[in-house]
């Protein structure tokens, strides 16, 4: 089943962020699996939340991505997200996070 | 190379200064982001796919020993210890955070650099030939009037907001190692029948969506009318040039539209209007600005070696590398080194920050104390003596910076592509990657002999697929990155767009379209000396069609 998530990117950082509701309000993570999912009638209510980063400076850009699950969590529908998501697919020079090949087909 | 005057040095610091303003209001909520996104793509800072990327200029592609040390020290303190050499000669950072920025851009002042103008509807960074000033084909060093217009673009105020994005490159010598052909503007020093110094100057170049060949606009420019002309150039461009499309924007589509003898006769009047104005250039203005540039002092020295002869006699792979990544100097004794940046083991065109330092200690010890980059995305030590060949080639290979293959099959040029940028359709390095393992023989590659394989990720051509000889242009195709090859393309003085061979390959079978073509390459050539683009020129498409499709 397919769901959708909000996503942006950290203002200060440039990184990609995904909205999460949390108990204690709206947040913003760089873990896609702590993203809070709705269908599309409850979409709304991320959008909101999102435009409300947006203004409060904490975001750049939020815009709602389409998103199913697997064992390992949360997969982007689309393969520009999924890199969005997963990191370049590539080692890169000199860089300790993981190459993101084993998530998505190259 | 030039060295900053008391001018320069407040210039840039008064927009740091400005810089760091602006990013203090954009992190206090102050300015929204459509209105500080302007101030920071003209300070080179773009967001991309991940993160900020930061774009740093490297003016007609010129670096100093310390500059280089301070590119290193930048992606090793605010970056993930590595930069991109891009295709217009600079380096770009792909993850700095902005807050960070403003006092990178003043860890770049200090040792005179910027990233001023290198994104924005402005006059970009201003690039040139690699081998400036050293080669032997040189008709006359191109940097002193790269320096010129550098200077007058920066901050121009007619020229900050224009249609679209706008480029400049100038060769000094008879073969184009700058690719004038394909840029906004494009000027060639040459000699006039008297062997007086004038230009050729090209308008209406360039790639993207819709390639074209710079039309010659005027073919004798004298010196002094070089500021005045180009100015000329913009002023009828900004005028008229197209501000409802995006994709029209670009001068290239100006001159098209309105036809070439058109364009050159609004370009003439208004030249007319400013050609005696106080732009136009005194030879002791250009005489100034040349003194940053002479010959350093050479030494006189036989251009025969008895150890580098040895060398090439009894070590292969020595012999291998020289006989690709070496080239002769305009001095006996000399030679210009090409580092490649195109190892099976990174994206072309990364360098980490350890690279880097090193590469600044070799140009210390081997090169005079300079580095230039190229917009094949490679780096050059331009003054290297014949006798420390050898063993500057040993420091080389411990670098991963000796591929044998400048000019060759696997000096690929490639864009970031869909794993950076947030333009892309699809993955431009992966395929680099693949082409680079799949063709590991140097024998083999040796036999194919000169060639360029150029990888865009998408029809902004920023890869420059469209001017190699055998050209890949990733695009996405109902969710599924498909890949175009192109064929005939070349970037050098006998410029021409390639031709889209057929439809497009798939990730999985474009490596093999490419062996086929070579294939055809092979069997069909007039020998050896017959090289891929003469061969294709000669043999048309035909044949590389029918064995890629059947």
């Amino acid at each position: 089943m397919a769901y959708q998530i909000y996503t942006a990117s950290l203002l200060k950082e440039g990184l990609v962020t995904y909205l999460c509701l949390g108990t204690d309000g709206a947040f913003w993570s760089t873990d896609i699996n702590k993203a809070t999912r709705m269908d599309e009638q409850h979409l709304h209510i991320l959008k909101a939340e999102a435009e409300y980063a947006a203004q409060a400076n904490i975001v750049v850009g939020p815009y709602p991505i389409t998103v199913t699950s697997n064992d390992q969590g949360l997969i982007p529908v689309e393969g520009r997200e999924k890199i969005r998501a997963f990191g370049p697919t590539i080692t890169l020079p000199s860089d300790p996070v993981r190459p993101a090949s084993d998530l998505h087909a190259a | 190379m030039y060295q900053y005057s008391q001018a320069d040095h407040q210039l840039l610091q008064e927009r740091v200064a400005q810089f760091r303003g602006q990013v203090q209001r954009r992190l206090r909520g102050e300015l929204s982001e459509d209105e500080f996104k302007q101030q920071r793509l003209r300070n080179g800072l773009y967001l991309q796919l991940h993160a900020y990327m930061l774009r740093v200029a490297v003016p007609y592609g010129l670096l100093s020993s310390n500059q280089m040390r301070t590119l290193a020290h930048i992606a090793r303190k605010y970056d993930r210890g590595y930069g991109h050499f891009s295709t217009r000669q600079n380096i770009q950072y792909n993850w700095p955070k902005l807050e960070d920025v403003p006092q990178i851009l003043d860890d770049l002042a200090a040792v005179e650099m910027h990233a001023i103008q290198t994104s924005g509807n402005c006059i970009r960074n201003t690039t040139s030939d690699p081998l400036a000033g050293v080669a032997r084909d040189e008709v006359a060093d191109p940097r002193p009037y790269c320096e010129l217009i550098r200077q007058w673009s920066t901050f121009h105020p007619e020229f900050n907001f224009l249609p679209r994005k706008f480029k400049i490159a100038v060769s000094g010598a008879i073969h184009d190692r700058a690719a004038v052909a394909v840029h906004d503007i494009g000027l060639r020093l040459v000699k006039d029948a008297s062997d007086e110094l004038e230009f050729e100057v090209y308008v209406g170049g360039g790639l993207g969506r819709t390639p074209m060949i710079g039309k010659l606009i005027r073919a004798s420019l004298h010196p002094h009318d070089m500021l005045t002309y180009l100015e000329a150039i913009l002023r009828v461009y900004n005028r008229l040039g197209r501000r409802d499309n995006l994709y029209k924007a670009r001068i290239k589509i100006l001159v098209h539209e309105t036809g070439e003898e058109k364009f050159r006769d609004l370009v003439e009047a208004e030249w007319q209007e400013i050609k005696a104005s106080s732009l136009r250039l005194a030879n002791e203005d250009i005489a100034r600005i040349q003194s940053h540039f002479k010959d350093p002092d050479y030494e006189l020295l036989s251009d025969f070696d008895h150890d580098f002869d040895s060398h090439l006699l009894t070590n292969p792979d020595f012999a291998n590398w020289a006989s690709k990544n070496v080239e002769l100097h305009k001095k006996d004794g000399y030679r210009i080194v090409y580092l490649s940046l195109k190892s099976r083991n990174q994206p072309t065109g990364d360098v980490t920050a350890d690279q880097m330092d090193a590469i600044a200690d070799l140009a210390d010890r081997y090169s005079l104390g300079a580095i230039r980059s190229t917009h094949r995305q490679n780096l050059v030590l331009s003054d290297v003596k014949l006798a420390d060949l050898h063993h500057l080639w040993l420091e080389l290979v411990k670098l991963d910076l000796a591929t044998p293959n400048y000019n060759h099959l696997t000096d690929i040029i490639s864009c970031p592509g869909m794993d950076y940028c947030a333009l892309a359709t699809a993955r431009s390095i992966p395929i680099a990657q693949a082409l680079t393992e799949r063709f590991d023989s140097y024998d083999y590659i040796n036999d194919l002999g000169d060639l360029s394989l150029n990888i865009s990720g998408c029809i902004n051509a920023c890869g420059h697929h469209h001017v190699a000889n055998i050209g890949i242009l990733g695009v996405n195709k109902r969710g599924v990155e498909v890949y175009q090859l192109t064929l005939g393309g070349s970037a050098r003085e006998d410029a021409s767009i390639g031709k889209i061979i057929g439809p497009a390959f798939t990730s999985d079978e474009i490596v093999k379209a490419v062996a086929d073509i070579l294939k055809v390459y092979l069997d069909k050539r007039e020998g050896p000396e017959e090289a891929f683009l003469a061969a294709y020129r000669r043999l048309g498409q035909a044949p590389f069609k029918e064995k890629l499709y059947g």
